[in-house]
Parts: C-alpha cells; structure tokens; sequence
C-alpha cells in the first residue's frame, strides 16, 4: 500500500515541477528577452544572445529622448496617487471596519463596482467632468497668478495637469486599498486601542503609535497593489495629458515605439526595463511588511 | 465606616433595548480583592468596563474613592486593566509595553527605565525586556499584561477573565502568584471571571452576577455556606450542589422532605410547621451524602463512579433524582450497584418555588 500511493505521490511530484517549470519559462522568458535585447548592439525581434554587450540603448534614453523627464513624471504622479490612497484607505478602512452603520455593506459593495467596471467606459463622462473642474479652477487661478497661469496649470490642472491625472489614478486605486483596510482593520482587535486609552494616550497619540504600526502590513499591502496598478495605467495618463513634458514613462514607451519608421528594438527594451524596475523595487519591498509577522499581541 | 474604593448604586446600561446591567448597587473597599462571577454572558465585563470608562453608564452613580467618576475619562480615573486578550502592543518590545502610559506622559527615559525594572523584576519578566509579545510564552504574556497595569501604580486594577487563555497547570500557578503580588501591593482588585474555582480561590468579596443582576454579594466562604437561592446554591461549589425537587410534609410537630421521586429525610431542627405541603427544594452538598450502614436515608443505584485516590465521586441515581456524592477515601464500588447514603441533616438548605432559601 504504502509503496504504491510513494510511486503515485512520486509521479505527481513530477508532473507538479514540470508543469511549474513550464509556466515558469513562460513567464520569465519577455523578461529574458527584454534584458538581453537591451544591451544587445544589434537587438531583434526575437530572443537571441546579443552580437556585443553595449550600454548605449540606455543612454539614448537619457540622453536622446526625454526618458529622465518621463521617468520623473511617472514617479511623481503615481507615488503621489499612492500616497493619498494609503492615507484615505488607512482612515476610510479604519472607519468602515469599526463603524455599525446600516449604509456599510452597500456602499462596500457599491465602490467595488467603480472597480470592476471597465474605466475606458467611463472614459468619456470622466472626461467630461475634469473639464469642467479644469475650466473652474482656471477661471479661479488665472487672476491669481497671472503670467505664470500656463505652468500652474501644469502642476493643478485637472486636464493635461498633474492633479487631475494624480486624482483620477488614486480613484481608481481606492475601492480595492479600502477593502483590503477594512478586512485589516477587521482582524485588529479593538482591545489595543482600548488599552492605549486606558494608558492614557490621546486620539493621535493612538493613531500614530498604535493604529500606524498595526496597520502598517495592511498599508503596505494596499500602498503596494496602488502603486503598481497605478505605475501600469496607461490609459489615463494618454487620455489627460498632452504636453510632451509632462508625459509618463509608458507613454513615452508607446510614442517611441510609435515614431520611428524602423523600430529601435534596443531602445525599446532600455526603456521597458527601467519602466520595469520601479515596480520590482516596491514589491521587494513591501514584501518585508506582507513577510514580517504581527501575531502574538493578541492570543489568536 | 471607611468611604469604599469604588462605590456602584443603581447602576444601568443597555445595548440598544437590551438592558444588559439592570441595577447594580455593591461596593468595593479600599484593598480588597473583589471577584465577579457568572456565567458567560451576564454582563460581567460590562460591568468592568464601566468602571474602567470603556463602556458608558446610562443611569446610576459610580463613584471612585468618594468622587463620582460617571464622566471622568478612562485615563484620569487612576484604573489600570489587564484585558482577556492581554492587548500586549505587537510592535512593542516588552519594556515598551511596559513603560508605553509612562513614555506617553513624557516621564524622562531614565526614569521610565527604573520603573520598567522594578515592574520587571517584581514579576520576573527582566530577562525578556527586548523580547517582542510574539516571543513570548502564554505565561509571560500575562506578567507583561500585568507589568502594564501596575507600572502607572493605579488604586485599582481590574481583570477580565486574565486567566481563561492559560493552559489548567499555568492558571493554577498565575492564580498564586496574582495572590502574591495583591498581598504585596495591595491594590483594589475587580476581578471578572466565570470559574467559579478561581473566585473562590482568590477573592476576598466575590459578587455572584447572573442576567445584569448581583444575586448575592459576600466572602466566599459565606456564599458556599449560605447561598440565598438555588442559582448561588448551584453556581458556587464544585462539584455543584444536589438540588432536588420535593415537597415539605408532616404535622405541627415534626416535618420532612419527600423527594418527588419518592423518597423521604427528616428536615431536624426546624421550625416549618407553616411550610407543610409546600413545594420545596432540597440542597445538598456533595460532601453532605455519604455511604453508611447506619441511619440510611436512602438508597440509590451507582451510575458512574469516579475514583480519585483520597476521595471517590459517586452518580447515584434514585428515581429521577441523580445525586452526586463525594465521599472520602478511596472505595471500591461497582456502578450498577446499590448503595446506601446519609445525609447531613444539619446542612441542608431548603428553598421555596421562587428558589429563595427557606430560614427557619
Ligand atoms: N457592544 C455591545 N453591543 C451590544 N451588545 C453587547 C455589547 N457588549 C456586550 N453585549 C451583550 O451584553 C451581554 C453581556 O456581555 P458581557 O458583559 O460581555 O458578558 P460576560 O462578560 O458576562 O460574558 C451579552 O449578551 C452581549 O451580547
Ligand atoms: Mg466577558
């Protein structure tokens, strides 16, 4: 008995590493090829060891095109998006987890929809709306700071300006980082905070030295999937921004690869993989907070 | 006449239009070791949590040292509390846990680290200050919980349930060494539990709780001895005390219980010429039925026999009535046998249909 289900649970064990093996190459193998193209001399279509190992696809990026600029753009955009989500998510969780209102489950449910539905569809009213605000704030703006209304505008402007592109991306991230808080804070007893009162510390005292540190695993949890959701938008950034100097990094990807009548598959390649890195960066490092452990305060 | 510590008079609260606590008057002297006790969901942490100021009270006075603290807040009423789930902060090493009500009062750190050794080295918790709560043993946790409490030196200190996480063997040594440092420190303690064991153990007063009402309120000793009505009689003791549904019987001069199963025991030194023919229960404690050969009241068939070296629990059955004994040393006898069993007459209580005791 014993040596016939070892024999099965041997094949099995088989088959399960060749399949993850097959999936795995699968997965890997854009990335191989993006890496390897990228120093490659004379990059090509298809994945091959490159003629001669060259860094100058890289610099063309910096140097040639605006990559730096992009670069920035995205960063700045996208950290700012997820900076608000984290803030709102901790806040608005905390508040959805603890509260007993009646309009709880509805609106949980409710705001899970602005996810699940494809935005390209809401595109058009969206679009709609941040002229308006635009028009408003301009209108507001412009007696304000005169001459230099253009390149304000740049930085507060709803359409081709950063707030609005910021505003829309932390949108759509939320609805996911508030579940996620909320089903965190769920799992956070209320007997911290109970004894943290009871220890005599004030609302912010709590916030800051209790509700922060417990949450940070859940913060980083939904900081992490907003910002590389959000890092991987491409729609929004092409729909709301047209300046060539405000455009993000897949954008600029896109144009580039638009542009040229031969395509630069060396370029390309530079410029995936640097879009590439801020992503990997982040998930390495939200990791240590998904990793590290919290249990024990509270007998589970 | 001291004024007491915490002092509770007609104290109410409901959830929504349950009223969970439905008039609680007790009060609590300076020193002493005060026990909750009731079953599960009584309102026994309610109750504590009122007096800590977690919960709010919605009629009644409580007043803490001769001053009514209704809307003083939880940290300005001097009450510390060691909760269930201990709530150690799990970002915090042990010696932060500690000292985290002083640290948040900006006491200098010098200072903050002499209390935390003092707290630390009076429960034996100095080699684990860098430990974080992950690390540490259900034990352990506990002591932290306590160090927290007492590092602020509050008059009083209330527990919820502390004990009911910690394995049979480890309770029975916090259940000491909780004794130890009251004797020590000698801090007001409220103390919510639903063993019964550990009330008894423990407390100087136990409050016996049961549906947001105080049943009985006295020493331990006191409520064993004179429990006031069957649910007292039933909740304290263990093993629990025999009660059996019965009817007073006889004439002016002489009266006794029959047994609704059929069996009747003289009720001595009474006088319940007035109770005749009323409807009646008998309690008995498990101590009081033993096995003899002489003044048999009755006899009963062995159920199950539980035999425990320096004493033997006996199930015997009578009719309807399962009567559990406790008899001393060890005896070697057969379930489905028939045994015969006395009774302390002179420790028999009696109550009425509503399940008050019966004096007389
Ligand atoms: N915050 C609350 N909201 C509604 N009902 C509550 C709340 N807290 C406790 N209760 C109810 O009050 C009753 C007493 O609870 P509790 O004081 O925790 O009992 P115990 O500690 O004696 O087991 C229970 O029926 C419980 O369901
Ligand atoms: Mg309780």
């Amino acid at each position: 008995m014993a040596g016939i289900s070892e024999k099965r649970s041997g094949a099995y064990t088989f088959l399960a590493y060749v399949t993850l093996i097959v999936i795995s190459i699968f997965c890997i193998l854009p990335f191989i090829w993006m890496a390897l193209a990228s120093i490659d001399s004379n990059a090509q279509l298809f994945l091959k060891w490159p003629d001669s190992v060259t860094f100058d696809h890289y610099t063309k990026v910096f140097a040639e095109e605006n990559g730096v600029r992009w670069f920035a753009n995205s960063l700045f955009t996208v950290l700012s998006a997820t900076f608000i989500v984290m803030v709102v998510a901790g806040l608005g969780g905390y508040a959805l987890s603890r509260s007993k209102a009646w309009w709880k489950q509805p609106f949980l449910y409710a705001i899970l929809l602005i996810r699940v539905l494809p935005s390209t569809a809401l595109l058009v009213p969206l679009y709609k709306i941040l002229l308006t605000a635009n028009n408003g704030i301009g209108t507001l703006l412009r007696p304000l700071v005169g001459e230099h209304y253009r390149s304000v505008m740049q930085l507060f402007g709803f359409i081709d300006g950063y707030l609005g592109l910021i505003i829309v991306l932390a949108t759509g991230q939320l609805p996911l980082a508030l579940w996620i808080m909320k089903v965190f804070f769920d799992g956070v007893p209320k007997d911290y905070e109970e004894a943290a009162i009871l220890d005599g510390a004030t609302l912010v005292q709590r916030i800051r030295r209790v509700l922060i540190p417990l949450a940070l695993p859940g913060l980083a949890a939904a900081g992490l999937f907003a910002f590389m959701s959000a890092w991987g938008d491409f729609l929004l950034p092409l729909i709301l921004l047209s300046s060539p100097e405000l455009q993000t990094l897949p954008i600029g990807l896109f144009r580039a690869f638009l542009r040229v009548n031969e395509i630069d598959y060396g370029l390309l390649a530079a410029l995936a993989t640097i879009y590439l890195i801020p992503a990997v960066i982040a998930f390495s490092f939200a990791r240590r907070f998904l990793v590290q452990t919290f249990s024990g305060g509270v007998k589970g | 006449m001291t004024t007491p510590m915490i002092q509770l008079s007609g104290v109410r609260k409901s959830f929504g239009s349950v009223e969970i606590i439905q008039g609680v008057d007790i009060a609590v002297e300076d020193g002493e070791f005060t026990v909750f006790v009731g079953p599960s969901g009584c309102g026994k942490s309610t109750l504590l949590r009122m007096i800590a100021g977690l919960e709010s009270i919605d009629s009644g006075d409580l007043v803490l040292n001769g001053k009514r603290i209704n809307d003083v807040p939880p940290d300005q009423r001097g009450i510390a509390m060691v909760f269930q789930s201990y709530a150690l902060y799990p970002h915090m090493t042990v010696a932060q846990n500690i000292g985290f009500s002083l640290d948040l009062k900006k006491v200098p750190k010098a200072e903050i680290a002499r209390e935390v050794g003092r707290v630390s080295e009076l429960l034996q918790l100095s080699e684990l200050l860098d430990r974080r709560p992950a690390e540490l043993s259900g034990g352990q946790r506990q002591r932290v919980a306590i160090g927290r409490a007492i590092i602020k030196r509050p008059r009083v200190i209330l527990f919820d349930e502390p004990l009911s996480n910690l394995d049979a063997a480890l309770r029975v040594q916090m259940r000491a060494e909780l004794q130890k440092l009251h004797q020590e420190l000698r801090p007001t303690i409220v103390y919510v539990t639903h063993d019964q064991v550990e009330a008894m153990t423990m407390a100087t007063r136990i409050v016996v709780l049961n549906k947001g009402r105080v049943e009985q309120w006295d020493t331990p000793i006191e409520l064993y001895n004179n429990p006031i009505n069957t649910f007292v009689a039933g909740f304290i003791g263990s093993p629990r005390m025999n009660l059996v549904p019965g009817t007073i019987i006889g004439d002016a001069a002489s009266q006794s219980f029959k047994a609704n199963a059929g069996w009747t025991t003289r009720l001595d030194n009474r006088s319940l010429a007035g109770a005749v023919g009323q409807l009646v229960t008998l309690g008995m404690r498990p101590e009081h039925i033993q096995p003899a050969t002489d003044n048999v009241d009755l006899e009963a068939t062995i159920a199950i026999v539980e035999r425990l070296g320096a004493e033997t629990y006996l199930n015997a059955r009578n009719g309807d009535d399962t009567l559990l004994v406790r008899a001393q040393g060890d005896l070697a006898l057969a379930p489905g046998s028939t045994v015969k069993l006395a009774l302390n007459h002179g420790a028999f209580h009696l109550f009425d249909q509503s399940g008050r005791v019966i004096t007389g």
